[in-house]
């Protein structure tokens, strides 16, 4: 059962800062809903007021500029997958999100609330950790922009102070000869995942030796991760077949995975020394395509 | 407390004022009438309570019902016209794809939203575009045959 | 065969326009005048004493009407196995005890769900929790808490059945394999949740609408436990959201509805939440299996040996009727000369575990399945080989158990092998596993002990003409209503459009067990074939008398022609005719009766179907991650009657029994099912279903109506075996226990590397 609350839908982020500054704590922000429904009919959240960021408009848009492309905080997952831009740019991102839940979900809830909402198995931050986004955070007192890798703090919980929303996510434009892929290991294809991988490769002009990799592991921590030992295996080197195992070997080692009804633990693990190496090799395999 | 919720269902205006915690499903159940609209989870697992929103298929159980303020709904019941079944629901009828039928309407909606988006999609892309929705009986497969003959034409939309 | 007008054809399901319109009214929609909602509390505890239940607090809440626990029950057990009353061991309302987490203690009915909910979290209830065992395994064991006073070992019931003299063939096998092997619980996960509708009047009646799979068994256990005539109970099924075998025993939301209406004289509806599905219906038996199997050198299989162990939970619901069944279908489909099988269905403080379609089957086919193909690879002899040398063939007897008339297995085992052949050579890690297996055609055991016929039909004619069917049996969402219009319009010789049928209707229909076993086409068809052919015979003579035959003709109706068999011209409208009778009989309609019973005919079922399936994994073996690429079954169930539901039967048996044995599963913690949500439990969608092809293989069942039979739970046993099987084809690597995850497969696949290493050094 979900509990009575006054429902506030402001029209600008400005007014919805202000309902935030005004509410504090008894205050909860929904967006598509889609996450945070579930928390309250299972008693989990109960907010006294509700502000309702979903009409929004000027949040809501996909922007391609010198900087990057920016997505705007209430940008649906199924406007992002279906952006000619995002799938001309980062056709990873637009894979993942055909891979998020399903359409009815896709088509109602954001990409800033799933941000937002910090699950460790959720899909678009390790995406966006390996496109090295950064989010701008805003509040009553201005705007603070924050790398995606450092915004999850623990498990369902994210680097928002109260009163501040997610505004925006920028995604730098990509470097060139750059490739990056997602997957995620589950059991039915389009849940939730029990092990993800997002790993984005850059190779040097002409030498093919890998000036640049970027690798982010979901489910498999309180948050999702960069494993940034398993990068250094592989920046700077011409990437063979061994160093990607033992990428696989060393990032395994960067994860604290738990055991639960899905997986194990040292299934997990072994999820991830197999994963790292065929995604990474995936996405050399681009970066050479690029 | 309560709110007004000016929406159309189905093409008709309706003006209601609903307490901030109704989801759309229960409007559109409870208060609209329309019992077509099913629920199965009640938590965006199941799809039974599908239904169009502005053109799109959205879980009606997992929806603010004052988010849908200013929309238009479409259910089950508003896929026929008068007495004409729509192209969906005929394939349905000729290929078998329901039993029980509690997730039929769901089924239904997430097609048609599928088929008004993109009229020529592949079989994956079926399979997709109803994997939000569980069926306990049929296998689906019985359901993408149906989509499949709609989308090679085999059933003309009534006048 | 194709001289059938109506039997055969493709046709649309009944009531399938109101369906696809969303008009069909479940009892999720019914709404009455003055209604209200009930919730019901559960147990927190796997197993505890009830010391005082305060219900003050809920009472004084606005809108709450009314609060009752165990104590304004009568206090009456139930069960299904009503021969054996120290079998009905179900309060529904638990007064002294609870026996699982879900067991029910109270219910509230309120002006709204949402005041309801909330009416629990003020009942307080006083628990002293026992200790609680699990596992059947050591709820056994001498030292176990005593779930039910006086059950000794906690053992519910035992079994055995015995043919031939085991231990003396064991001697002359050439070959033996012992194996253990545990099955899984699986939920049935019916898209419409448990829900009721009651109703009791000032006029001491009590209406209900409920979504149910056998109306008469829901009404005739609402007289045991609240102590009323039968007929002052109506139990009326409408579209039923799906049952797979967990919608025929009274269940909470049924029972508690019921005892909150009579305190008020008020309709009151209770729905129960998907968590509560999960959590407090019944579900499939989980099973610890030890399997011994002796075979000569060239195949023949000489003797088998099964011990069973299942898991009850805390009540015996048809879980007794599971132990019965899965010992049976452990012989299925060959012929053992000797067997022996000893069950023992062992209560534990878990959710209690009863019929799911296919009912015990299911369990055994996938672990003799898997065995077989040991078996065959250790003589070195092809599977589809194997199953061909052993398999069942028509007019069998299963020694002292049963007769098998029709049984299309090996023309099934051909289809199957032409389908591997076809497939030629597999790309890399595929592989193809074959299941075999044969299924009932509704159970002759009578221990719900019924005074009635096992079925029974009424078919009236009206003055124009169209048909009315009174069946008892229910339409759960398999059809039965569509191939039972069949099977009437067949025999009278009029169109489909013509029947219209009324079932599941306590109030007009007569008696009928229900929805369950496979038993509806067979024995609800035979009822309405009986009761259309004596209606047929009431105008024939009719048509006889008016028309002046020749005593030497025979007449007959055909799409709505009565006519002459030889001089088919010779006839006239079957419209005008009914028109005329009628009026010649006074103005009484025309009406048959139909009943059927199974006599003669073993102790199982009156007739089998039996199939053959072959499944196509693409194993990954780097993370164990498996696909289902393709199920193709060869199939056999007597005469096809409604081919489109026959498909259906089939694609749907295969994404449920997929999913036992892919990723469906009821894992607990202390008796607490930690997945109880459609997020958590694992579902196949349709992303994940794979190919489904049949063969369909001719054959006709004398016993059945128009040579028909079973077409609906068999189809569930076959594809965890074939996906076990698959998976060692593949990889070669064996899974022991349902279901066969990924982890599991990738676990086994480490361990065999360690065995190569290890005997390479
Ligand atoms: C059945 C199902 C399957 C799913 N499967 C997947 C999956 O496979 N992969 C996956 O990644 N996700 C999955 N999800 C999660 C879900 O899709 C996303 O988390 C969801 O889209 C979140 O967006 P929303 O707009 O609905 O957020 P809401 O539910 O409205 O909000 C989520 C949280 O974020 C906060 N919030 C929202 N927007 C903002 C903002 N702009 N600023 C500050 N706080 C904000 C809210 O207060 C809340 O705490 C699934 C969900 C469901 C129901
Ligand atoms: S009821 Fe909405 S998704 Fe199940
Ligand atoms: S038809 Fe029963 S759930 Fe789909």
């Amino acid at each position: 059962m979900i509990n009575d609350f006054e429902h506030f839908t402001p029209k600008t982020l400005k007014e919805a800062l202000a309902l935030l500054a005004k509410y504090g704590d008894d205050c909860k922000v929904i967006c598509g809903g889609q996450s945070l429904l579930i928390l309250m009919r299972q008693g989990l959240v109960s907010p006294k007021y509700i502000v309702d960021i979903k009409g929004i408009s000027e949040l809501s848009y996909i922007k391609d500029d010198k900087d990057g492309v920016k997505i705007g905080a209430t940008t649906t997952h199924r406007a992002v997958e279906k952006s000619a831009v995002i799938k001309k740019k980062y056709p990873v991102l637009a894979e993942m999100e055909t891979r998020l839940a399903s359409v009815q979900t896709r088509n109602w809830g954001t990409i800033g609330g799933n941000v937002c909402h910090g699950d460790p198995a959720g899909d678009p931050v390790p995406v966006l950790i390996a496109l090295n986004a950064t989010l701008t955070v805003a509040g009553a007192r201005g705007t603070r922009s924050i790398p995606v890798e450092n915004f999850s703090l623990d498990y369902f919980e994210v680097d928002l102070k109260d009163g501040e929303l997610l505004a925006e996510i920028t995604i730098p434009p990509p470097p060139p000869r750059t490739g990056a892929v997602y997957t995620k290991f589950n059991i039915i294809e389009s849940d939730l995942a029990t092990v993800s991988v997002a790993a984005s490769v850059t190779l040097g002009a002409g030498d093919g030796v890998c000036q640049d990799v970027r690798i982010a592991l979901g489910a498999v921590a309180p948050t999702a991760i960069r494993a940034k030992k398993a990068e250094k295996v592989l920046k700077g080197k011409k990437i063979t077949d061994a160093l990607l195992k033992e990428a696989g070997e060393v990032a395994a080692t960067e994860t604290e995975p738990i055991s639960d009804i899905y997986a194990s633990e040292e299934y997990r693990l072994e999820l991830v020394k197999a994963l790292v190496p065929r995604m990474t090799k995936e996405a050399l395999a681009r970066a050479k395509k690029a | 407390m309560k709110k007004e919720l000016k929406f159309k269902v189905n093409g008709q205006p309706y003006e209601i004022f609903v307490k901030p915690k109704t989801l759309l499903v229960e409007v559109l159940r409870d208060l609209v009438g329309l019992t077509g609209t099913k629920r199965g989870c009640s938590s965006s697992s199941c799809g039974a309570c599908t239904v169009m929103l502005d053109g799109m298929a959205v879980k009606s159980c997992s929806v603010l019902a004052l988010q849908a303020n200013g929309t238009e709904v479409v259910t089950v019941e508003g896929l026929a016209k008068g007495n004409e079944l729509s192209p969906l629901q005929r394939a349905f009828l000729d290929h078998g794809s329901y039993q029980c039928g509690f997730c039929t309407p769901g089924m239904l909606m997430s097609s048609t939203a599928l088929l008004t988006e993109n009229p020529r999609p592949t079989k994956l892309e079926i399979k997709e575009g109803i994997d939000g929705n569980i069926c306990r009986c049929t296998g689906y497969n019985a359901i993408v045959r149906a989509v499949t003959a709609v989308v090679k034409g085999e059933y003309k939309e009534a006048k | 065969m194709s001289d059938y007008s109506v039997i055969g054809k493709r046709v649309h399901n009944i009531d399938g326009t109101e369906k696809v319109t969303g008009s069909g009214k479940y009892t999720f929609d019914v709404v009455l005048p003055n209604m209200l909602y009930g919730k019901i509390l559960r147990s927190p505890h796997p197993h505890a004493k009830i010391l005082k239940i305060d219900t003050r607090r809920a009472k004084r809440l606005v809108g709450v009407k009314a609060v009752v626990t165990g104590k304004d029950t009568l206090g009456r057990k139930q069960g299904i196995w009503r021969r054996f009353p120290e079998l009905c061991d179900e309060e529904i309302l638990c007064r002294a005890k609870v026996r699982y987490i879900g067991d029910a203690v109270a219910a509230v009915a309120a002006i709204d769900e949402d005041t309801a909910e909330e009416a629990l979290d003020l009942i307080d209830v006083e628990y002293e929790p026992l200790p609680a065992v699990f596992d059947p395994m050591d709820a056994i064991k001498e030292d176990a808490p005593q779930i039910h006073e006086g059950v000794e070992l906690n053992i519910n019931i035992n079994r055995h059945i015995e043919w031939g003299d085991v231990d003396e063939a064991f001697e002359k096998c050439d070959h033996i394999r012992e194996d253990k092997f545990k099955c899984s619980s699986q939920a049935h996960v019916c898209m419409e949740t448990h829900d009721a509708v009651a109703s009791f009047g000032h006029n001491g009646k009590l209406e209900v609408w409920t979504s149910s799979q056998s109306s008469y068994y829901i009404q005739r256990l609402y007289a045991d436990m609240l102590d009323m005539n039968e007929s002052d109970i109506r139990v009326t099924n409408r579209h039923t959201g799906g049952g797979f075998g967990s919608k025929f025993e009274l269940d909470s939301a049924q029972f508690c509805a019921a005892i909150l209406s009579q305190k008020l004289c008020q309709p009151v509806k209770i729905v129960l939440t998907r968590e509560e599905e999960f959590t407090a219906t019944k579900r499939r038996t989980p099973m610890y299996y030890f399997l011994k199997l002796g075979a000569k050198k060239d195949g023949t299989m000489l003797a088998k040996e099964v011990r069973v162990i299942t898991e009850g939970g805390a009540y015996t619901a048809m879980g007794a009727t599971a132990l019965y069944l899965t010992g049976f279908f452990s012989s299925f489909p060959y012929k053992y000369p000797n067997y022996r099988y000893d069950g023992y269905r062992v209560y534990t403080n878990t959710a209690t575990t009863s019929a799911m379609r296919g009912f015990g089957a299911p369990q055994s086919t996938f672990v003799g399945e898997s065995q077989i193909d040991m078996m065959a690879e250790d003589l070195g002899i092809d599977p589809v080989e194997i199953r061909r040398k052993n398999g069942m063939t028509p007019n069998y007897e299963v020694p002292g158990q049963a007769f098998i008339q029709s049984c299309g297995l090996h023309q099934c085992l051909d289809k199957i092998e032409e389908h591997i052949e076809k497939r030629g050579k597999l790309p890399p890690n595929h592989g193809i596993g074959v299941s075999a297996y044969g299924f009932m055609s509704g159970g002759i055991f009578n221990w719900f002990n019924t005074p009635y016929a096992f079925s029974a039909a009424v078919v009236r004619i009206n003055i124009d003409g169209k048909v009315d069917v009174y069946t008892g049996t229910c339409d759960m969402g398999q059809g039965s209503n569509t191939t039972l219009a069949m099977i009437c319009a067949e025999e009278l010789g009029v169109r489909l459009e013509d029947v219209r049928m009324f079932s599941g209707d306590t109030g007009i229909c007569p008696p009928d067990l229900g929805a369950w076993g496979s038993r509806q086409t067979l024995m609800g068809g035979n009822a309405v074939k009986m009761a259309a052919a004596e209606c047929k015979q009431q105008l024939i003579e009719f048509t006889a008398a008016k028309m002046g035959v020749n005593i030497v003709y025979d007449l007959d109706i055909k799409d709505r022609w009565v006519h002459l068999v030889d001089r088919p011209e010779r006839g006239v409208s079957y419209f005008d005719i009914v028109k005329e009778a009628i009026r010649g009989k006074d103005g009484v309609a025309i009406m048959g009766r139909g009943h059927y019973t199974p006599h003669r005919k073993g102790m199982i079922s009156p007739a089998y179907s039996f199939g053959v399936q072959a499944a196509e994994v693409e194993v990954d073996p780097e993370t164990g991650r498996y696909k289902l690429v393709n199920v193709t079954t060869a199939h056999e169930s007597g005469t096809v009657i409604n081919p489109v539901g026959i498909e259906g039967q089939l694609e749907g048996a295969i994404m449920m029994a997929g999913g036992y044995g892919f990723c469906e599963d009821q894992p607990m913690d202390e008796g607490k099912i930690l997945n109880p949500s459609i997020a958590d439990y694992k579902l196949i969608r349709s992303l994940d279903m794979p190919e489904t092809d049949i063969l369909e293989i001719d054959t006709y069942e004398p016993e059945g109506p128009f040579g028909a039979k079973e077409a609906g739970e068999g189809l569930t046993n076959p594809t965890a075996g074939a996906i076990g099987n698959a998976v060692y084809k593949a990889v070669g690597v064996r899974i022991y226990d349902l279901p066969i995850t990924p982890e599991k497969v990738f676990k086994a696949l480490k361990e065999k590397e360690k065995q190569q290493k290890k005997a390479k050094k």
